[in-house]
């Protein structure tokens, strides 16, 4: 017999009580899990609406607590397209409007003559030219249920599809294009955008341009060209990472709580056997180890379910199709932050019970009934 | 000279029980002794003194060479030297027979081969068809059988019975004390058996009376 032989084999005398167990801590990880593929997946998006179109870096306006209430003038468009090395500068206005059964459906507003410096790709149709003309992303299309000639009703106005894109982006993807003239008009937000997409010219140094922007217009502009430059700025995404971690911390702590309990009932039950584990001669390091192994084997099953179950959820989201803002990023670091979570509330709820058993007294313990 | 105890003290509740009060006991190698007296009257608990389960509070006590009095690590004196056996058979109720024979070969000689060397032990005591069995399915004889398979587990120079035969009828009582004196008579194992039944005693080379910590007769 091996001695992870016999540490596998004792988690599952009293079955119920681990299995309840190891539901407490695989919902704490499934938690985790579904957080983070979440917050992964904004964090992704986000950085795409940055990177829109090859743009160089964006500029939003400064002291701005989210990215998208961010509001510029529209004449600081003008002045960037002077700025040494800069080569265009696209102003957009993002909004969100009820459409039809979608409660947010993200449009954006682009002056049309500019539209090849976003990232859309034309699919099915042409791009839009006039005011009452739309472009709906692929998703929206699927969602919608509608394609190039049928037509969208936004507050009140009836715009014709003209054309179908793919941006990558599943904000964008899930929305549409209108010009932004329209866009400022119906938003009551004349000459004003959200942002800027900057490229710069060929060759030219990038941090360059930012200081020379930052310095001249940097009470009102900020310019972002990385998601950590954004994480800065954006207090959206700085509270989503924050309340990750606090429930992850809860998750952790109510998981330790679980495995002790679950532990300190099984050592109390094992009182005499560990007498005689004592007697035979096992040295108090087997003895610990043989118990936090065995509260580890209990919090590795709940990771591994609880990650499946952490997906499943996810998967169950998407399929409802919420509003066609979550796009999952399932990366690696999500799994392994659960399973490093895991193994810490193992042996954080194992230790206690284990140290307890290594102190029990063998005779005492041999006589106990 | 195997065991070798001199004025051994030990008290209990900050010393209101004494449970030991000056023992004096030597036993030499291959014997095997009775350790008889009432409940109470300290036999467990010297018992234990040899097998390094509690420490003495005073006195000298050697036993297979080693002084206990100053030896660290009792843990390997157990595991290398020392076989109990209990009244109660304390098999795990989880593992099989075979696994229960192979629990202290974890910190002795046998480690790399323990399979092997439990199934000698279980066939040297007739339970070879049982290994894969579970404790519960087995006969009060027999789990003590498996009982002292274990004890055998590492080799041990000298075996430590409690009351082994005190929870069986007195045929399967029978059985169990004439496999100790085999294996007493056959194997050269120093046997200490602790009792408070005359009839059970009487089966031994030397009988030690004790009586109150004391050493009253034998």
């Amino acid at each position: 017999m091996k001695f992870i032989h016999l540490i596998l084999k004792n988690p599952f005398r009293n079955k119920i009580r681990s299995i309840l167990a190891i539901i407490g801590i695989a919902i704490g990880i499934a938690t985790i899990v579904a957080l983070g593929i979440i917050t992964e997946g904004l964090k992704e998006s986000t950085q795409e609406t940055l990177k829109a179109g090859g743009a160089d870096f964006t500029i939003v306006e400064s002291n701005v607590s989210d990215m998208f209430l961010s509001t510029i003038d529209e004449d600081y468009i003008n002045k960037i397209r002077d700025v040494n090395g800069v080569k265009e500068a696209v102003g957009v206005l993002t909004s969100v409007q009820p459409v039809e059964d979608t409660p947010y459906f993200v449009v954006i507003g682009i002056d049309p003559s500019k539209i090849t410096l976003s990232q859309v790709k034309i699919a099915v149709g042409r791009s839009i030219k006039e005011e009452d003309e739309i472009i709906i992303g692929k998703v929206a299309s699927e969602k919608l249920n509608k394609t190039v000639g049928d037509k969208i009703s936004i507050k009140g106005e009836n715009y014709r599809i003209v054309g179908i894109f793919e941006s990558g982006n599943i904000q964008e993807d899930g929305g549409a294009f209108i010009s932004l003239k329209k866009l400022q008009e119906i938003e009551d937000k004349e000459d004003k955008v959200t942002m800027i997409y900057v490229k710069a010219e060929k060759n030219a140094n990038i941090e360059k341009i930012r200081d020379q922007i930052e310095e001249k217009y940097g009470e009102n502009l900020t310019t972002i060209a990385s998601l950590e430059d954004l994480q800065s700025v954006d207090q959206g995404l700085k509270t989503v990472d924050a309340a990750s971690w606090a429930i992850s911390l809860l998750a952790v702590i109510i998981g330790s709580i679980g495995v002790v309990n679950t532990m300190i009932m099984s050592v109390f039950e094992r009182t005499r056997e560990i007498g005689v584990l004592k007697a035979v001669g096992w040295k108090n390091k087997r003895i610990l180890t043989m118990i936090l192994g065995e509260s580890l084997i209990l919090t590795l099953i709940a990771a591994i379910i609880g990650s499946v179950m952490g997906v499943t959820a996810i998967q169950i989201l998407t399929h409802l199709n919420m509003g066609g803002f979550i796009k999952p990023v399932y990366s690696l670091n999500i799994f392994l932050k659960a399973f490093i979570v895991a193994i810490f509330v193992g042996l954080l709820g194992g230790f206690y019970p284990a140290y307890r058993a290594t102190r029990l007294e063998a005779t005492e313990a041999l006589r106990y009934e | 000279m195997i065991i070798d105890i001199k004025n051994l003290k030990k008290t209990f509740d900050d010393g209101k029980i004494v449970a030991l009060d000056g023992i004096n006991l030597q036993v030499e190698e291959g014997e095997f002794i009775s350790i008889m007296g009432p409940s109470g009257s300290g036999k467990s608990t010297l018992l234990n003194m040899i097998g390094a389960l509690d420490r003495p509070d005073s006195g000298m006590i050697k036993v297979a060479g080693r002084n206990l009095m100053k030896e660290k690590d009792l843990s390997s004196f157990r595991a290398r030297e020392i076989g109990f056996i209990f009244q109660l058979h304390n098999l795990i109720p989880n593992l099989t027979v075979l696994e229960n024979v192979e629990i202290p070969m974890f910190e002795g000689p046998y480690e790399d081969r323990m399979d092997e060397r439990a199934m000698e032990l279980l066939e040297y005591l007739g339970l070879a068809d049982k290994a894969d069995r579970l404790p519960s399915e087995l006969s009060g004889g027999e789990r003590q059988r498996v009982a002292i398979a274990r004890a055998l587990a590492n080799d041990p120079t000298i075996i430590l019975a409690d009351e082994p035969t005190g929870s069986l009828d007195s045929k399967t009582e029978k059985k169990i004390l004439e496999k100790l004196k085999e294996l007493n008579r056959e194997h050269k194992v120093t046997i200490v058996l602790v009792t408070h039944d005359p009839r059970v005693a009487s089966m031994a080379s030397r009988i030690i009376e004790i009586l109150d910590g004391k050493i009253v007769g034998g």
